[in-house]
């Protein structure tokens, strides 16, 4: 036979295959596993290339240090010591105005040279740094402001002309202050801005770059001297800011996501292989009759399966590459621009996995099939299961694995990965058809039909141990994603009563303090202005932070940052009082301080302990009179630690205060910024929007691949289905022999798809709530909260999804042909 | 192990027809995969066209078979997504023969079904399936042609006209026909006649009477 008959005889029947329902399931979870891999591949890459590996040319030095202080001068001196180069940032969120337009933006104060590594490229094409007096902006920032290159606009009590758009930039900075717009000027305007005031949120930053050895002597250095608050970030351990750990946990979490794809559409192309290959087996042996070799057998379903990737690749890579512009525009945002390409190897990467794991998964049943005898037409025998298929079986296994590791690149996470969730699904297999049992005994009393489900139920019990694992852990994946989300959302927005502040005023200077207050009455709108000072705690009871905690306690936050405190006679109306009493007055020389409930108990504080805190270098002691409530989320200034007044005079202050603002009264960030350039106005409508929308494109990148793995789930359920096709047409037409109706088994098999989906739905459910309250107890640190409607809304879902899916898988179960069916399938 | 023969001794000429009947159960099946080449007996010896069959390796048999064996089946085994002359030219092209679309054409013609080659085996009769079937047997000019029940799925109708073209055919061709069947109108118009009963072979005379 030539290689042009057997290649048409292949192309016939692929054709002929593609009318099966079992080949159907293969191609399209081939084609899901194809996408989903080439997506994660090339987005993985180009993640990877701008965020992931942080190159010199994206941090723009080859070691930048950050702080919440200005950086100590003699560090940069050091650092042109060894001969290396170094630059001073420093970046804050401002509130810039122009005419109508408000906007939050981030700017970035800049010396020369900068950057030190990579180039900013703007439009006009602009060397270097901006000139004094000159500004250059992203476009979010012009387009929002309504501003065109030449523009004027104040910053702070400066004015500046908008010298050039802002296309790209090394060192964004971390933090939120990635996600607004960027303002970059020359540091030798910032003094006349007068914007950096003691409350300001500035956050500093000092860029080296040279010679590795001078850089490693640099590095040693400043580890030894390290204040608790900075962070040195280097090319080997970039990953520090959180913009890019979003993104880390983001593609964490669609790793998961797309090694659960890739294992479910393994397990079903093994399974439509396995199904597709039996039914073929007649055929195999009509062949053999016919003449043909096993080896030329081989060869033909070989070029069958090669035909049936190749369609598979092509669809399976452009489904890839629209995902792949699809997430680009939802993250476009927060990455910087332009995202670098991916290396063309990536984008035939999911082509060649899909390759690799089917002829992998192929051959074993195939080799099984091509064994076949041509007296399998004249004695119907069973597929034998022979030890070398056995041992292809294994082979294939270990192989599949291995390529998954190579594919995932981490050989420890795929290994935990595949581990934890074999023995997640061999566990809900386990748990799921026990329920079922237990369900089934428990209706067995109430419907003659109920008996026969028990048998159904010890017939299909391979084939439910397998489906109960993929579909709830599915489903609670999803619902994790889903409540995940608007857990976040609703906290928020319920938090925030319908009068709550929407505008923060920080760096209130104190002699500003009077006339903002009467700006903001001016306007009816009711605040407090407290005033706010930094210090950092340094004693208890006059043991030394490292003596007085334990090393758990030592991780709190409040130890290791410089904290806000306030003072005011009267506790502010939003807090609420837990223990002892508020003292308006200091007692003598001895201040009172009133400290937050969860920072206390963290931290083991009790009533009458003496707290020390160092301000500047002023050292205060506070004695705590009384513990408070804080709702942190209330967007009130709230602190951990108020004194009573005159403990913390004559120190370097500012005020913050929060309002909310409506119609009319919004006006008043205007007079607010034309009066005082040099506070800082946070919207927080905005605010919340950015990060809302951070969260959302987050959330809807990885739904996206999350509804691909739903597919995959559904695919492998069908194929499941498929698999017992004739047992289950056999039991019907037994049934019907035996005198039930039509109706009966339709119900019969009605009634196995809602107990599976009851049980499938109410496992994702449980899973779902232990993983929400993990998330929220130690991720995200908020209250967690049952999902009552997930108990409802899972187990319909999964049952909707079985019935649907059994419906289809069962359209070829023709109850008309018992006995006809009886005799040929017996 | 369990004997299913005993005492087994045939020749059978080349052109002749033989039927092979018996109760279920009896082997029959069995004892045509041993002629065939498909299954090797665990003792004794056959020989197809002079070569030992019991002496040959697996690939050899195949060989063989290729070279001098057709089938015909009771559930005809069409390919599906194949048409009629397809279907024929198949085990044609298996062999690498030149003209095969022109061969099958004719045997086709010769089945009867010249007007329907581009049908698909669901747009033809069982009986029509079961004459592309013996066209495609015969398609490779075999010299031994194992049929069996070829009529088992068919009405007396068409079991008789396919019986009929299967002999004019065999006749024509001086094919070897090794029939197995239950239907003993069927056997009695072979030229020898064998019944297979606790796996002892013996001849019946076309008259019906026992011949040892």
């Amino acid at each position: 036979m030539t290689n042009h008959s057997l290649l048409k005889l292949a192309w016939q029947q692929t054709l002929a295959a593609n009318r099966l329902p079992i080949w159907r399931a293969l191609l399209l979870a081939l084609t899901v596993a194809i996408s989903i891999a080439t997506l994660l591949a090339v987005l993985g890459d180009r993640l990877e290339q701008s965020l992931g590996r942080q190159t010199a040319e994206l941090l723009g030095a080859d070691m930048t240090l950050r702080g919440g202080r200005p950086i100590d001068p003699a560090i940069a001196e050091s650092a042109r010591s060894l001969g290396l180069e170094t630059s001073g940032v420093t970046q804050f969120p401002t509130m810039i105005e122009a005419g109508e337009n408000l906007l939050l933006i981030s700017l970035r104060v800049v010396e020369a040279p900068y950057p030190l590594r990579g180039k900013i490229v703007t439009q006009p094409p602009l060397e270097r740094i901006p000139e004094p007096g000159t500004l250059w902006a992203e476009p979010a920032a012009l387009e929002r402001l309504n501003l065109k290159i030449g523009d004027q606009i104040e910053l702070g009590y400066a004015t500046f002309t908008v010298a050039a758009q802002l296309n790209s930039t090394p060192d964004r900075g971390n933090g939120f202050s990635t996600f607004s717009p960027q303002v970059i000027i020359n540091q030798q305007d910032l003094e006349a801005t007068q914007l950096l005031g003691v409350g300001s949120r500035a956050r500093y930053r000092q860029l080296f770059a040279g010679d590795p050895a001078a850089l490693k002597q640099l590095e040693a250095q400043i580890r030894a001297s390290m204040a608790s608050d900075e962070r040195l970030i280097t090319l080997d351990n970039s990953n520090n800011n959180i913009n890019s750990s979003a993104l880390n946990n983001a593609s964490r979490y669609l790793r998961l996501g797309a090694l659960l794809t890739l294992l479910i559409s393994a397990l079903t192309i093994a399974l439509s292989l396995r199904r597709y290959t039996l039914n073929s087996r007649d055929r195999a042996a009509v062949l053999l009759s016919l003449g043909m070799t096993a080896r030329q057998l081989q060869v033909l379903f070989l070029l069958q399966l090669l035909l049936a990737w190749v369609a598979c690749a092509l669809v399976g890579t452009g489904l890839a590459l629209l995902l792949e512009q699809f997430a680009l525009f939802m993250l476009g945002d927060l990455l910087p621009q332009p995202v670098p390409l991916a290396q063309p190897v990536f984008y035939g990467l999911g082509a060649a996995l899909g390759l690799v794991s089917l002829i992998t998964l192929g051959l074993p049943p195939m080799v099984a099939m091509s064994q076949v005898s041509v007296m399998h037409l004249f004695r119907r025998t069973a597929a034998p299961t022979t030890l070398g298929g056995r041992v292809l079986q294994l082979v294939a296994g270990v192989l599949l694995t291995g390529l998954l590791m190579l594919y995932l690149d981490d050989l420890q996470l795929t290994l935990i990965l595949i581990a934890s969730l074999l023995f997640t699904a061999w566990l809900l297999g386990k748990f799921g058809a026990w329920l079922l049992r237990v369900c089934a005994f428990a209706l067995a009393g109430k419907h003659t039909l109920v008996r026969l489900l028990r048998l159904r139920l010890q017939q299909q019990q391979r084939w439910h141990r397998m489906q109960i694992p993929v579909i709830s852990l599915l489903l609670a994946l999803m619902a994790i994603s889903l409540w995940a989300r608007s857990d976040l959302m609703d906290r928020w927005q319920n938090q925030l009563p319908e009068d709550a502040p929407n505008h923060f005023l920080i760096n209130i200077q104190p002699h500003e303090r009077d006339g903002v207050d009467q700006v903001l009455g001016k306007y009816q709108l009711n605040s407090n202005l407290y005033p706010m000072i930094r210090g950092r705690i340094v004693a208890l009871n006059g043991e030394p932070v490292a003596n007085a905690f334990t090393p758990e306690q030592r991780q709190h936050n409040a130890l290791n940052r410089e904290l806000n405190l306030s003072w005011t006679s009267e506790m502010p109306g939003h807090n609420r009082l837990v223990e002892g009493s508020w003292s308006s007055q200091a007692d003598g020389n001895t201040a009172h301080i009133s400290v937050e409930q969860e920072f206390a108990n963290t931290l083991g504080l009790k009533l009458g302990d003496t707290l020390s805190f160092t301000v500047g270098s002023i050292p205060v002691d506070g004695v705590i009179t009384s513990v408070r409530a804080v709702q942190w989320e209330s967007f009130q200034p709230n602190f951990y630690v108020i004194f009573t007044p005159g403990a913390l005079d004559n120190m370097p202050m500012s005020y913050i205060t929060s309002f909310h603002a409506n119609g009319e009264q919004r006006k008043v960030s205007a007079a607010l910024l034309q009066q005082f350039p040099t506070i800082t106005l946070i919207d927080i409508e905005q605010l919340l929007a950015q990060a809302r929308s951070l969260i959302g494109k987050l959330s809807d990148t990885s739904g996206m691949v999350m509804l691909l793995t739903l597919l995959a789930g559904l695919i492998l359920v069908f194929t499941t289905l498929s698999q017992e096709l004739d047992q289950r047409r056999y039991e019907n037409a037994l049934l019907h022999t035996l005198g039930a109706t039509p109706q009966q088994c339709r119900q019969l098999d009605l009634l196995e798809f809602a107990l599976l989906g009851l049980v499938c739905g109410g496992l994702a459910a449980a899973l779902g709530e232990i993983a929400l309250w993990f998330i929220h107890q130690r991720l995200v640190l908020i209250e967690p909260v049952l999902h009552p409607s997930n108990w409802i809304l899972l187990p319909l879902t999964a049952t909707a999804l079985f019935t649907l899916t059994g419906l289809l898988a069962r359209r070829r179960v023709d109850e008309s042909n018992s006995y006809r069916l009886l005799r040929t399938l017996s | 192990m369990l004997e299913l023969f005993s005492n087994i001794s045939l020749q059978i000429q080349r052109g002749e027809t033989v039927a092979i009947t018996g109760p279920s159960g009896a082997g029959k099946s069995t004892l045509l995969s041993l002629l065939a080449g498909l299954d090797l007996a665990s003792a004794g010896s056959i020989n197809i066209a002079g070569q030992p069959t019991h002496q040959l390796d697996e690939k050899a048999r195949a060989e063989l078979r290729s070279r001098h064996i057709s089938f015909v089946f009771q559930t005809f085994h069409l390919l599906p997504e194949l048409n009629a002359l397809e279907n024929v030219i198949l085990p044609l092209e298996i062999r690498g023969t030149t003209d095969a679309t022109d061969k099958a054409r004719s045997w086709l013609q010769q089945v009867g079904l010249g007007e329907r080659l581009d049908h698909h085996p669901a747009e033809l009769s069982g009986g029509e399936q079961q004459r592309v079937a013996i066209a495609r047997a015969f398609a490779t000019e075999p010299d031994l042609l194992f049929a069996d029940e070829p009529t088992g799925n068919l009405d007396e109708h068409t079991g008789e006209a396919i019986i009929e073209q299967l002999f004019q055919l065999n006749r024509d061709q001086n094919t070897t026909l090794v029939l197995i069947t239950h239907d003993n109108h069927l056997a009695s118009r072979c030229d020898r006649r064998l019944h297979l009963h606790n796996g002892e072979l013996t001849e019946w005379s076309t008259a019906g009477v026992a011949h040892d």
